[in-house]
This record gives structure tokens, C-alpha cells and sequence, in this order.
């Protein structure tokens, strides 16, 4: 029997078994999200506990038709939003339209996540161990980072396991940039964002069963047609390498994250706005985590992660002429912890966390507790 | 319809050619039955999961004994997390009974940063078998 007699035997037999994959003919809307209560606790005296909701995240998404869809992400931190209150946030992260042209190529435009590293594309809380992420992810990487671009995605043809994801954006703001946060302030997070220093970040990454590994860059100018710093659009270049891996195997998982990034004419920054902003950031964390209930109850399908992870980065790796660097900055953060799983999507948190750094100056030790879930 | 060739090629893959195709009703879904040269080949079973914001279009199909000969995915429609598509995955359940536990982090493995698809498949499946098994204890599935 030929495939078309059978195709055609198989649509004229089982119609009602064929509508699942006609199921995008029709539009559709869902909603996730997730979010993240936590309870902190920095050693020493005058900081008492303290418990906050750090994030409550909705998903929303669209599908027009087979092709076409609209997703976006709305966050609000902290609880509530008030004048005058320092904290608290209410962000769109994410609002952008998806054109699924084949597996390889989806066209994307709006409000993106530049896909560096790992948390910054995968942050819901029952992925990753701690309770707070790593401070890696917010100093050197600066998460939840989203600017406002094109580009597309899809799996690399050809290649089984191979995926990327390749966009232009709005530049970071190199005025903003700072000594222990490095490129963090310089985010425009779609707002009213300077177009002066078009940017191209990408990432390519492999995956498969027990393995995924991947690698991303970031390279445009932070300049932002300031004449002090420079009208070129590729002025004051930002220029970020990374590499990620996430490994597991028989109840064990490792991950690991590496990132670089280098700030050129960082003097003239500094100059200009008398910070001490580094020409180069760099650091990373390995992670290392079982599953205890592996050993103590074989049949379930809950988790008991134990995990420990070692942050090692400085923000002044190197720095240009007139800075001195502070060694305050190189940190090396030590976090032990229990992440409780039992669903997958929702995780029960506790660590304690040993923030050193090089100088020896302003080190303390943290104690978290932590309630996530996503949908 | 596309999804007509998809489904042959998938059906034409697990079982090989010459298969005729039959529908069985069961409660309220419609399962394919497979025969060849009237001998019976085994059952198949198409169905949506959602994935992270899309449905994700599947197939299982079962043995004349209910152990699993492959699983399919027809419409992948997410831009990522389409790993679950290969093969390195899916040739996981292949030879499993209604008695395995289909559960991921067990004998199922994840992949990292596809963990929403890997659960949604994964439940599809561990379901299927179960509505599998009790179609069966009820004479539907001969």
C-alpha cells in the first residue's frame, strides 16, 4: 500500500484521530507563570530576617494560527508597588511576536531576553538550586536582562540536537555601568530605549538526554551618541563571551557557567562620569547536586537535591588607567542547600550561603528559605 | 490535511508498510488499530499536550501485548525544546509495560532546559498506557 492510499485510508477511516494535529488551526490563549517567596537572613547584628515576595511572574501567550504567536512575561517584585517606596517593580520582561517559518527558522521581534548563560532564559525557581539566583547572574550577567530587538531562533538544520537564537538589539548604556555591578545599570529594558548602538547577541546550544551545552556572545556599543563618550555606534564596545553546560546522570547533576566581558575605553567612562567601571568583567560558577532520594526512596518521584556551588568573579577583573582596583569586588560566594521537589514545577528551598571576597572586607554569611512554583 | 502524511510516515515508520489502519472507539477518544494481512500488528493513539504556551502533537503505539513500540512526536510547534522529537529521547519507552513507572528523573531521563516538554510528553504517555490498559480489561482493545 503506498503512503498516499494509506494517508488517504487513514483520513477517511479515523477523521476525529487527526484533529489533534490540526489543533492550531484555531486561535488560542494561555496562561503560566511562576513565582518565589523568600525568607533572608545575613549574619550579623541590625539585619534581622526578613521575608518578602520576591516575584510574582504571569505568562501570557497567544497563538493567531499554525504559525503566528504573541508571548509575553509581566513581573512584579516585591509584593506591591507604592510612591516613594524603594522597593517593588512591575516590569514587562518579555513581549514579543514569534513567525514559525519551519523547526529551523522562527522570525522574532519585540522585547527579548538575550539567551547569554542560563538563567537569564530559564529562570523559573524549581529550575535552578538556591533560593536567591547566583549572584554571578546579576553581576556579571546581568538577569533578568530583555532589550528590544529582531531576530530569529530555531533548530541549526541538519544538526540533530542544535539549537540557536540570534537577535539585534538596542545597546547597553555605558554611563550606567558601574564598579561592582558592571554592565547591570547600562540595561535599557525596553524603555524609551537608545537605538544609537545596534547590538547582536547570540547563542548556540546542544542538547540531549542528560546533557546540554552552550555557548553565547553580546556585542555592541554602549556609547549611546553621548559626545563626551564617542557618536559611533560601535563606541565604548561591550563585548561578552560565554559558555554554559549542564550535566546529569543517575541522580547527579553538574552545571557550570563562564562569562567574559570586556568594556573598551572604559577610561573615558570614568572620565566622564568619575566611576571606576572595569575594562574587563569576568567569572563563573560550577555546581555540583544529588538527588538524595535516589539513595532513601528509590520509587518515588519526588526530589531531594542537595547542592553546593562555588561562585568565583571579579567586576574589576582588569581595569584602565586612573582605577585602582578593589579587591573587595573579586567575590567568591560558597552556597550549600536543599532544594525539595515534589512535582516537578514546584521546589521547597533552604541554603546558606558564605560570601567571601579577596579583600577579607564587609564578608557575612546568609541563611534562605524559599517557596517557588511555575505553570 | 498535512497532518494525514505525518501520521502515515509515522505509522509506516514503527509498523513498516502494507498496514491497514482501523478505528476503535474507547470512551470518547478514537484509537487506531493496525492490522496486516488480518494478523494484528498492534494500537496507536494521536493526542495534544501542551507544551510551554503550544500543543504538542503526539503518538503511542502499543504492541498486540500493550508494550510500547515507539512514541512520535507529529508537530513540534515551540521554536526550542523540540529535543524530545529525537531519537536520543523517545527510544526510551520503547519495550515498556503498563507496569513501568514512566516517570521523569526515574525511568524516564530529563534534558535540561526542555523540562516542560519532556514532563508534558512524558505524562501523555504514562496516561495513554493506563487508558491502554483499561480499555483492554474492558474489551475494547482485541
Amino acid at each position: 500500500m503506498t503512503l498516499r492510499r494509506l494517508a488517504a485510508l487513514s483520513l477517511l477511516s479515523v477523521p476525529a484521530a487527526l484533529s489533534p494535529l490540526a489543533a492550531q488551526t484555531d486561535a488560542s490563549t494561555t496562561i503560566g507563570g511562576y513565582g518565589e517567596v523568600h525568607y533572608t537572613n545575613v549574619s550579623g547584628p541590625g539585619t534581622p530576617g526578613t521575608a518578602n515576595l520576591k516575584r510574582f511572574v504571569v505568562y501570557l501567550a497567544h497563538s493567531f494560527d499554525d504559525r503566528l504567536s504573541m508571548r509575553s512575561e509581566v513581573e512584579l517584585e516585591d509584593a506591591r508597588l507604592e510612591a516613594g517606596s524603594p522597593a517593588g517593580e512591575v516590569a514587562i520582561e518579555q513581549l514579543y511576536l514569534d513567525y514559525r517559518l519551519s523547526p529551523a527558522l522562527t522570525l522574532r521581534g519585540g522585547l527579548l531576553l538575550p539567551p547569554v548563560g542560563i538563567i537569564n532564559e530559564t529562570h523559573e525557581p524549581p529550575t535552578f538550586n538556591g533560593v536567591a539566583r547566583p549572584d554571578f547572574d546579576h553581576d556579571v550577567i546581568p538577569t533578568t536582562w530583555r532589550e528590544i530587538g529582531v531576530g530569529a531562533a530555531g533548530a541549526v538544520p541538519g544538526l540533530q540536537g542544535f539549537n540557536y537564537r540570534l537577535y539585534l538589539v538596542n545597546g547597553l548604556v555605558a554611563s550606567a555601568f558601574s564598579a561592582d555591578e558592571g554592565i547591570r545599570g547600562g540595561r535599557q529594558e525596553g524603555q524609551d530605549a537608545v537605538f544609537a548602538n545596534p547590538s547582536l547577541t547570540g547563542r548556540l546550544e546542544y542538547g540531549r538526554p542528560g546533557l546540554r551545552i552552550g555557548t553565547s556572545f553580546w556585542y555592541g556599543g554602549s556609547s549611546a551618541q553621548d559626545p563626551a563618550l564617542g557618536l559611533g555606534s560601535f563606541d565604548n564596545a561591550v563585548g561578552l563571551f560565554s559558555a554554559d553546560a549542564r550535566v546529569e546522570r543517575a541522580g547527579f547533576a553538574l552545571r557550570g557557567v563562564f562569562a567574559t566581558i570586556h568594556v573598551a575605553d572604559a577610561d573615558r567612562i570614568n572620565l566622564v562620569y568619575g566611576g571606576s567601571v572595569a575594562s574587563r568583567i569576568t567569572g563563573g560558577y560550577v555546581e555540583g547536586a544529588y538527588n538524595l532520594l535516589r539513595l532513601a526512596a528509590p520509587h518515588s518521584t519526588q526530589a531531594l537535591n542537595a547542592f553546593v556551588r562555588h561562585e568565583r568573579y571579579d567586576t574589576q577583573a582588569e581595569v584602565p588607567v586612573g582605577v585602582t582596583r578593589d579587591a573587595a569586588l573579586a567575590r567568591r560566594y560558597t552556597t550549600v542547600g536543599l532544594t525539595y521537589k515534589p512535582i516537578w514545577n514546584v521546589a521547597v528551598k533552604g541554603d546558606y550561603q558564605l560570601r567571601r571576597n579577596r579583600a577579607g572586607a564587609g564578608e557575612d554569611e546568609v541563611f534562605r528559605l524559599g517557596l517557588g512554583y511555575q505553570f | 490535511m498535512p497532518g494525514a502524511s505525518k501520521l502515515a510516515a509515522s505509522v509506516r515508520r514503527i509498523f513498516g508498510t502494507g498496514v491497514r489502519v482501523d478505528s476503535v472507539r474507547a470512551d470518547t477518544s478514537l484509537v487506531l488499530r493496525l492490522t496486516r494481512s488480518d494478523s494484528l500488528l498492534g494500537f496507536a493513539r494521536v493526542g495534544n499536550v501542551r507544551g510551554k504556551d503550544q500543543p504538542i502533537t503526539w503518538l503511542v503505539a502499543v504492541d498486540p501485548a500493550l508494550r510500547l513500540r515507539d512514541i512520535d512526536i507529529l508537530v513540534y510547534r515551540e521554536p526550542y525544546g523540540g529535543e524530545v522529537a529525537y531519537e536520543a529521547w523517545r527510544r526510551q519507552f520503547r519495550g515498556k509495560g503498563a507496569d513501568a513507572p514512566l516517570a521523569v528523573g526515574r525511568d524516564i531521563q530529563g534534558i535540561s532546559g526542555a523540562t516542560i516538554s519532556v514532563n508534558a510528553v512524558t505524562t501523555a504517555v504514562r496516561r495513554t498506557m493506563a487508558d491502554f490498559a483499561r480499555w483492554r480489561a474492558q474489551g475494547r482493545l482485541r
